[in-house]
């Protein structure tokens, strides 16, 4: 006799059910998912136990008839395709046809629902069908899902801490409140209310309910189009970016999924405005033909493929670069918060790509599509009168408030741009010098000078050796009138040496970082009108002007509602 | 202390010394003149400690005495006086009463004690140049003096004594001028690095005179003629090795309408970056040619004839740094002299009647394509 034998229908469900039924937060987003797709304009979740011994999930969507109910737990019962072509570019969370399946094969089951006419109630147990019978309820669906687990009982030592198990939950629930503004959602966890979003406007105001007003007043909107592409939502501040604790929620045609790489394309387009360790919380929503991705790779749909996965990276990278060159990219000023309104976003205008171009404004003005309330001004024409505070920082009037920049990140911004320019082109301008400058250096430092050598020429500074651990400079660039060249060079050639600013990968752009940095004029330093002016100016006309090489804001808003809130006019 | 004098007297003392009385500074006395009455008249003093002016002129002093009084307000009063005699009088506590006609004030100053001292120059050993020759070192090489604080040497112009010539050099270390004029009177040979600041100073009050007097401490240069001294702090040598760096094997050699080669520039140069102001001359039999091209902004191009017939050679600059020189040149026409892209050029006069000799030299840009 043959060793092989067909598994029994409920063991081969309790197997397929491991890749769909993970923990009780794979319940909740596939009961969740399932609500939605049958319109539910009201979901509520409760948990008991973190959900390993209840999780329920009610909702005002269709429900079933009677045979619908019957059918929905079994495996491939879907409604919602009927073809594999129908796949392509497939509107419902659900397709497959095997969640509810899939979970009442290894819980307690029991389902509830009503269409208007009819009312019934299925219960399941361990994937057996115990009982179909009618009940009296309003239209919907109530699903509750008992002891999840309670017959494989390997699977349920794995679950984690009622804790770690309501978080992961919760985060489920998040999810789907970020793809779907216009649903009530509710999450209820041993009698208290963890989450109650109703249905929300605008995107900005969800993000704020669902992380708090500190993280949504750090972000700026993103709203970029390429190659059919579009990449829409929410990215944090630069300056705000720290290697831990970031979020970043991907969404293609309203489905969440996950993307490292797609991740990795989005930190690329800060790249040079924060700290190389520095991971940027990201909300970006792709929209792209239906045929363009896949949807159905993963049995629990986290995970997508593009056709063509360059073209989404690129469409990434440019919308978050796009975003960051804005005025609204500008750090603001924060004052002691707590009883601000929750989910109050200031965000200002502050420039246009070059003070003179009005149109470059108005489209700053149209992409804010999250509300902020603000007078809509006659194009902006730059400073009238520039301030210069404590010698470094400059203070200047916008239609929107005070801006205050600091005058040696700007710098470093509009050097570090002009040096990748000239590094990669031609090469930068280079001053003979009638007295040669001498450096003593360090045998680590020679070995800077020998390996930079390109780079430090292409920048303007002509370097030979002089014997011994001398070099003398016979030319060096002039990139501000009070520029010190001897010093420059030594405090780049000993980072270099040092191995600061190691955390770029990329041999130009660290290069051009460095310069930046010790070129920059320095804080303390006095500036003339005509110098301020003129460092405004290449500051806005750089494709990043509100950070600096370091992760740190160029630029300070101080915009005038927190002006009026200091002042009680509000 | 008492005394009385024109108010004419009292206004040009006041013009001469209140220059160099700082807008600012933390030391409140030196917002003040020293006002000394003497017997041979009023002395009136002002400094920023860098340098000092000191004048003395006529009044009727009645009783000695001194005081600080605010300059500002002083020159401020004296402007507005009618042209009467200014009789001021100590009220004590480092007050005084000033009236002049039916106008009266009451100052109040700072005590004379306070008043920083004068360096100890002596004037007994002191030689004479004639005033014309120390202007025209002074008009045509003082401009090249750097203003950048990194090296402060190179914030001095350097002023040599010799016996038979005077020369001074000044140079921020793109570009340089250099001026010799045959003068004898020094006693000693000397090399002075002075502020021009204080070149300024001389400029302004010694335009007049025929000949000045000039005594050297050891940290202090002292300039006087008649009853008006300058004081001056000198800066530490050495200054750098410049004749070392003087090319002397120029052969290439452009001889320029200075007003075309000037008014060239200035239009090529609207188009220049504002950071580098880098023009591209390229020499060729018989004219020279003129490109700029900034990305993001533009390009130029201009043409004029020069008398030239070395090898065609192009050569970067920095348009003010060679305007700036032509300012200064004396004559209609310059002399260019250059060998390669990468060395000094050096200009000119040409055809300079003068027994003076005077030559600026310009650093090139490298020019990238
Ligand atoms: N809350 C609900 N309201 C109305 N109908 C529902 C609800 N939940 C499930 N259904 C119906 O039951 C069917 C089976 O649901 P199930 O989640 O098992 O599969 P699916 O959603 O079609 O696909 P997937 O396995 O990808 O989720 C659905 O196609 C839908 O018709
Ligand atoms: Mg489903």
């Amino acid at each position: 006799m043959g060793k092989i034998a067909v598994l029994p229908r409920t063991v081969a469900d309790q197997i397929a059910a491991g890749e769909v039924v993970e923990r009780p937060a794979s319940v909740v987003k596939e009961l969740v998912e399932n609500a939605l797709d049958a319109g539910a304009s009201a979901v509520t979740v409760e948990l008991e136990e973190g959900g390993r011994g209840l999780v329920r999930v009610s909702d005002d969507g269709t429900g079933m008839d009677r045979d619908d109910t019957v059918l929905a737990v079994e495996r491939h019962a879907t409604s919602k395709i009927h073809s594999a072509a129908e796949l392509v570019g497939v509107a419902t969370y659900g397709f497959r046809g095997e969640a509810l399946s899939a979970i009442a094969s290894v819980s307690k089951f029991e389902m509830e629902t009503a269409n208007g006419t009819d009312g019934t109630k299925v219960t399941v147990t361990g994937g057996r069908l115990e009982r179909v019978e009618p009940v009296a309820r309003q239209r919907g669906t109530t699903v509750e899902v008992r002891q999840i687990f309670y017959n494989t009982p390997a699977r349920r030592k794995f679950l984690r801490s009622q804790r770690s198990e309501t978080r992961a939950a919760s985060e489920a629930l998040t999810v789907l409140a970020l793809a779907r503004l216009d649903v009530h959602f509710k999450l209820v966890s041993d009698g208290r209310v963890l989450l109650d979003a109703p249905r929300a406007s605008n995107v900005a105001d969800r993000i704020a309910l669902l992380f708090g007003a500190v993280t949504a007043t750090g972000l700026i909107p993103v709203d970029g189009v390429s190659g059919g592409i579009t990449v829409r939502g929410f990215i944090q501040r630069p300056a705000e970016a720290r290697p831990a604790g970031r979020k970043a929620y991907l969404f293609v045609n309203g489905r969440p999924f996950r993307d490292h790489f797609l991740v990795r394309a989005a930190e690329a387009g800060y790249r040079s405005t924060i700290h190389p360790g520095g991971r940027p919380t990201l909300f970006l929503s792709i929209g792209i033909p239906g045929d363009a991705v896949d949807v159905n790779v993963h049995p629990a749909k986290l995970e997508v493929r593009f056709r063509d996965r360059m073209l989404v990276e690129r469409a990434i990278e440019d919308a978050v670069r796009g975003a960051l060159g804005g005025g609204e990219a500008a750090a603001e000023f924060r004052g002691e918060r707590g009883n601000e309104g929750t989910g109050e976003r200031s965000l200002v205008p502050l420039f246009a790509r070059s003070f003179d171009s009005g149109a470059q404004l108005d489209s700053l003005f149209d992409q804010r599509s999250t509300g902020a309330s603000s007078p809509a001004a006659a194009p902006w024409h730059g400073p009238t009168a520039i301030l210069q505070v404590l010698s470094t920082y400059l203070l200047f009037e916008t239609p929107e408030g005070i801006a205050i920049v600091d005058q040696h990140s700007a710098h470093e911004r509009v050097l570090y741009e002009r040096t990748m320019a000239q590094l990669s082109g031609p090469g930068a301008p280079s001053q003979r010098l009638l007295l040669p400058l001498t450096l003593d250096l360090s045998p680590p430092e020679l070995e800077v000078i020998e390996t930079h050598g390109d780079l430090l020429n292409a920048a303007g500074f002509e370097v030979e050796p002089f014997g011994g651990r001398s070099v003398v400079v016979h030319a060096v660039p002039n990139p501000h009138p009070r520029f010190d060249a001897k010093r420059c060079l030594e405090e780049m050639v000993a980072d270099f040496a040092r191995g600061r600013f190691g955390g770029w990968h990329n041999r130009l752009e660290r290069f051009a970082a460095t310069y930046a940095c010790r070129a920059a004029i320095k804080a303390g330093q006095t500036l003339g009108t005509d110098e301020m002016r003129d460092l405004l100016a290449r500051l806005f006309a750089c494709d990043l002007p509100p950070h600096d090489v370091h992760g740190r804001p160029t630029i300070v808003q101080l915009p005038r509602d927190e002006l009026e809130r200091r002042f009680g006019r509000a | 202390m008492k005394f009385t004098i024109t108010r004419e007297r009292l206004h040009d003392g006041l013009a001469a010394v209140s220059p160099t009385v700082p807008a600012k500074t933390t030391l409140p006395v030196l917002a003040n003149i020293l006002v000394e009455a003497g017997s041979d008249g009023l002395r009136l003093s002002g400094t920023d400690l860098d340098i000092a002016v000191s004048t003395l002129v006529p009044a009727d002093v009645d009783a000695p005495g001194a005081v600080t009084l605010p300059a500002k307000k002083l020159v401020e009063i004296v402007r507005e006086l009618p042209s009467a005699a200014v009789r001021i009088t100590g009220a004590g506590e480092q007050r005084i009463n000033l009236e002049c006609g039916r106008s009266k004030f009451k100052l109040l100053g700072i005590a004379k004690e306070e008043f920083p001292n004068f360096p100890p120059v002596k004037f007994d050993k002191a030689w004479s140049v004639t005033s014309a020759d120390l202007l025209k070192l002074v008009n045509h090489v003082s401009f090249a003096a750097s203003t950048e604080e990194s090296r402060p040497i190179l914030n001095g112009v350097l002023w040599e004594l010799r016996g038979e010539k005077m020369r001074m050099v000044a140079t921020n270390g793109h570009r340089l001028a250099k001026m010799d004029v045959p003068a004898s009177g020094a006693k000693e040979s000397a090399d002075l690095i002075v502020p021009p600041k204080a070149l300024e100073q001389i400029r302004r009050l010694f335009g007049a005179a025929d000949m000045i007097e000039i005594a050297k401490s050891e940290n202090h240069l002292g300039f006087r003629t008649g009853d008006t001294r300058v004081f001056t702090r000198l800066i530490e040598g050495p200054y750098p090795n410049y004749e070392q760096v003087i090319p002397r094997e120029n052969d290439k050699v452009a001889t320029i309408d200075k007003e075309a080669l000037s008014s060239a520039l200035r239009r090529v140069g609207v188009v220049a970056s504002d950071q580098t102001h880098r023009v591209r001359l390229a020499f060729s039999s018989g004219t020279l040619r003129f490109a700029v091209s900034t990305p993001d902004l533009g390009e130029a191009q201009d043409e004029i004839a020069v008398s030239y017939d070395g090898e065609p050679l192009e050569i970067g600059f920095n348009a003010n740094y060679l305007l700036e020189v032509l300012k200064y040149m004396p004559t209609d026409e310059v002399k260019f002299s250059f060998k390669a892209p990468e060395r000094a050029a050096t200009i000119e006069p040409a055809g300079w009647d003068d027994p003076a000799a005077y030559l600026c030299l310009v650093m090139p840009l490298r020019l990238v394509d």
